[in-house]
């Protein structure tokens, strides 16, 4: 065990850090998914320009071909530079693409990889549906096959980036009467087809970033379907626990930052002489220096044995639960000021108001909390 | 960057827990044997960072988190931060001062004890015989002695810094002892015709004491190497261990209790020893807040 970086990884990390400081916009990233769309695809365009984009993707594509360690620098010093969220490339960059990656056919491949790590293209998800949400094998959306196309009819929800999306990696039941996680197929659905419409939903944080899709007889090709026909279930599980295990350095790095605003926040206005206050923040100091050595963890055990650990969910659930502990934290430290909040505000009241989707996405804390259970202690499953 | 226990480490720590199970099971803490304290000696555990045997700290964090599971003698951490810091091979005891009283655990055949006074380490020459007591730890007899004796400061400040380590491993150890109790248990434990584990309501319990497990042990080998790398935040990394570990020792200790329900609360059954293990590895070299807040990370 070591926690240093050889020559050729600190040799990365300076040349990360210099066109980092060099290149990171002035201005901020607009709050709205629809006003950032041209500011998310200039920097993506930007990054993949410098060769940023993609580093531990396979060259063929437009990747790096780099480590998965260099990859984990990259990120680390992404967001100590506080360099802008990818926002819209979001599902492309850390979802469709790496999905892609380990599914995909060559022809599928060719085409979309690059377009993604370009900024060209911005993929969303189609996982969720009103009735399915944690419980994703409850999916009702129908793919009907019919010549050498899919059918597609039925509603997807909470699709971020819906409203500004060319594809959509689309999980949908192509075998009539089947059940659960079988007859699902993962599918790259065109956004821009006929009989496709958005309805976007406002979140309480005031921001427009998803929105309720409808399918109405949509086509999608049927060479369009990734993995085969029936094994979408598989092709949807291969990359989430990668997405747990390293899709997180990001927010572990802005934790660390976040914590150390407290402290001088709380410093500031005297708060810290309250010794409960004083007690939760060196706790919650303490927990985002363990966040990160958990995640170096995994990443130790994805290099040692190809595989990411069940530990994953446990990085996913804590880093969700300590984000918003911290988010709550802020909040408190403003006191009353905090009732000053007006929707378009970017503060802490914000962060803490998004936040609430940290412990619901991607599957719920209490979704997590049962895989822990299960997978890592044997216990009994209940669903 | 490798946080991952390499093969040798692996073996090690296989060879650790084996032994232990073997020949320190948790259920026979309260009354250890006369010739364990020969047989841990003899393992070499009271002294692997000491010149000679010269392993680093991740390795021997390995193996003191697999003691500390079946609740070894807590005399092991103070003997074997003497032997990496003062050398030879004597037994040291374990003191906790507080104002004018100082315990001394696990203090039979030991002529001085090792504990931390402020931010150092220091060693307390003991009195030639003392009787001794058992406490709320049942497997930890101690001894009650005045302050007057004057402790001997050691001069290098990693000494502090290697028993809070070290009595981090104890503790992430000893978190890991009652989720093992308590997932073996809701397995087995059945009510309305399920195993308990069924409930999500003991589900969840068992999966949150799982993630204070996975973030208390993986401070300890951040920790662990910092303190080998011998930067300048090491006593952070330190301090962020042994809190995590003594929160997730304490907070899984009363866990264990409820998932075991009425049998939990016995003397006969063993998940309150993890418990009031927890309460003792607390009070040795405890973290100051202001560790936690100031110090560089």
């Amino acid at each position: 065990m070591e926690i240093g970086f050889n020559a050729e990884e600190t040799r990365f990390r300076e040349e990360c850090r210099e066109w980092l400081h060099a290149n990171v916009p002035e201005e901020k990233r607009p709050l709205h998914a629809a006003d950032a769309l041209e500011f998310d695809k200039a920097w993506q365009r930007r990054l993949f320009d410098a060769g940023w984009a993609g580093i531990n993707w396979p060259v063929e594509y437009g990747g790096r071909g780099l480590s998965i360690v260099q990859q984990v620098i990259w990120l680390e010093e992404y967001a100590q530079a506080d360099a802008p969220w990818i926002g819209a490339n979001f599902v492309g960059v850390n979802h469709g693409g790496p999905t892609l990656i380990m599914n995909a056919s060559e022809e599928q491949k060719a085409y979309h990889l690059p377009r993604i790590l370009k900024g060209d293209a911005i993929w969303c998800q189609g996982f969720s549906e009103p009735g399915a949400g944690s419980d994703l094998a409850g999916i009702n959306t129908r793919g009907r096959i019919e010549g050498d196309a899919l059918v597609v009819n039925g509603s997807k929800i909470w699709t971020s980036f819906a409203h500004v999306a060319d594809w959509q990696e689309l999980v949908l039941r192509t075998e009539e009467g089947s059940l659960r996680h079988k007859g699902l197929s993962w599918v790259i659905c065109d956004m821009h087809a006929p009989g496709i419409s958005i309805s976007p939903i406002r979140k309480m944080s005031g921001q427009v970033e998803f929105a309720q899709v409808f399918y109405d007889d949509v086509r999608i090709p049927l060479e369009n379907v990734v993995g085969g026909l029936g094994n979408g279930w598989r092709v949807a599980m291969s990359t989430l626990s990668f997405e747990r295990g390293t899709g997180f350095i990001a927010d572990q790095v802005k934790q660390s930052q976040e914590i150390d605003e407290l402290i001088s926040t709380a410093r500031a206005n005297g708060k810290i002489r309250d010794d409960r206050i004083a007690g939760e923040l060196g706790q919650m100091r303490a927990e985002v220096a363990a966040l990160r050595a958990m995640t170096y963890r995994n990443i130790s055990t994805v290099i040692r044995t190809g595989q990411p650990g069940p530990e994953s969910s446990v990085i996913r659930l804590f880093t969700s639960e300590l984000g918003q502990r911290l988010e709550r934290m802020g909040v408190l430290l403003m006191g009353s000021a905090a009732l000053d909040f007006r929707y378009g505000d970017d503060n802490i009241v914000h962060d803490y108001l998004r936040g609430f989707a940290a412990t619901i996405a991607g599957g719920t804390a209490q979704i997590q909390r049962d895989i822990i259970a299960e997978r890592l202690l044997g216990l009994p499953k209940s669903r | 960057m490798d946080l991952t226990p390499n093969s040798d480490q692996s073996a090690l720590q296989t060879a650790t827990a084996d032994w232990c199970r073997d020949n320190m099971p948790l259920d026979g803490a309260r009354n250890r044997p006369e010739h364990l304290w020969r047989d841990l000696a003899d393992m070499g555990w009271t002294g692997m960072t000491a010149p000679g045997m010269g392993l680093d700290h991740a390795t021997e964090a390995l193996v003191f988190a697999e003691l500390g599971r079946e609740l070894a003698p807590v005399g092991l951490l103070s003997t074997a931060v003497a032997a990496r810091w003062i050398g030879g091979d004597a037994r040291v005891a374990l003191a906790i001062p507080h104002e004018k009283l100082t315990r001394v655990f696990d203090p039979q055949d030991c002529a001085s004890a090792l504990s931390i006074w402020g931010n150092c380490a220091g060693l307390l020459m003991l009195p030639a015989s003392l009787d001794t007591e058992t406490g709320l730890d049942l497997s930890a007899p101690y001894a009650t002695i005045a302050l007057e004796l004057v402790p001997n400061p050691l001069d290098d400040p990693r000494a502090a810094l290697h028993l809070q380590l070290l009595a981090a491993a104890y503790g992430v150890g000893v978190a890991d002892a009652a989720r093992d109790m308590a997932a073996d248990y809701a397995k087995i434990r059945e009510q309305f015709d399920r195993p308990i584990g069924w409930f999500q309501s003991l589900k969840h319990i068992c999966a949150d004491m799982a993630v204070r497990c996975e973030v208390a042990r993986s401070q300890l080998y951040y920790a662990a190497c910092a303190l080998d790398a011998g930067g300048d935040d090491a006593a952070f990394h330190v301090a962020a261990a042994k809190r995590l570990a003594d929160s997730s020792a304490l907070d899984n200790g009363r866990a264990n209790i409820q998932v075991h329900g009425g049998i939990g609360m016995t003397d006969e059954a063993v998940p309150h020893l993890c418990l009031k293990r927890a309460h003792l590895l607390s009070f040795i070299a405890p973290v100051d807040t202001k560790d936690l807040l100031e110090s560089a990370a």
